[in-house]
């Protein structure tokens, strides 16, 4: 699941991000290993000095995540997903309320400023879907 | 909005503008605390695939970064 400001700029959302954050059920299953293989990259687990991460040059973009603030259950939270078509696939993309909702519990700097961009965003998407329902 | 901002003929970017204008006057009057330039960007973005929007953020992310070491 694609989560963090990645997951908002994919909704629409005006902020700017360094990586894109997946979210993973479980990090032990076979198929995450083997896409990453096929970029040449690998998983690289959580030690004292560093988070859990992706290595090589096909996953420098991506950050792991192993659990979101203020969140649900993977499970859960994947009630709360927007589908995003990209090529022959869907994407699973964290919504953009529960982005604010978890950006709101981890309140740390970073997440204050973007707070009030998330929340301005989130009405106006909401505009635009009501404004298409009615159409 | 169909005619986007980089239309090529000024009379459908002026018209364009003009209906952007009064999409975020619509979202400000249900959301009078929201700020008008984040509620026009945001519109904006949705007129771009998701894709694009991500790649935007990313390159303007990354580097603001390098600028920042």
């Amino acid at each position: 699941m694609v989560v963090g400001l990645s997951a908002a700029t994919l909704q629409g959302a005006p902020v700017v991000t360094q990586d894109v954050d997946l979210w993973f059920e479980d990090l032990g299953e076979l198929s995450i290993s083997r896409a990453l293989q096929e970029v040449g990259a690998a998983y690289v687990p959580p030690s004292n000095l560093n988070p859990p991460m992706l290595a090589g040059a096909g996953a420098e973009l991506f950050d792991v995540v192993l659990r979101m603030d203020g969140l649900g259950t993977f499970a859960a939270e994947l009630k709360n997903c927007v589908d995003i078509p990209l090529g022959r696939h869907h994407l699973k993309v964290l919504s953009l309320e529960r982005i604010l909702a978890s950006k709101i519990a981890a309140n740390r700097a970073k997440d204050r400023l973007t707070i009030p961009v998330l929340r301005d965003a989130l009405a106006a998407t909401q505009s635009v879907k009501r404004r298409s329902k009615r159409q | 909005m169909k005619e986007r901002a980089h239309s090529a003929n000024p009379a459908q970017a002026k018209r364009w503008a003009r209906r952007l204008t009064l999409r975020v006057k619509e979202v400000l009057a249900a959301h009078p605390h929201a700020d008008p330039d984040n509620v026009r960007h945001t519109l904006i973005l949705l007129e771009q695939p998701p894709l694009e929007r991500l790649q935007r953020s990313l390159i303007r992310g990354r580097a603001a970064a390098i600028f920042k070491k």
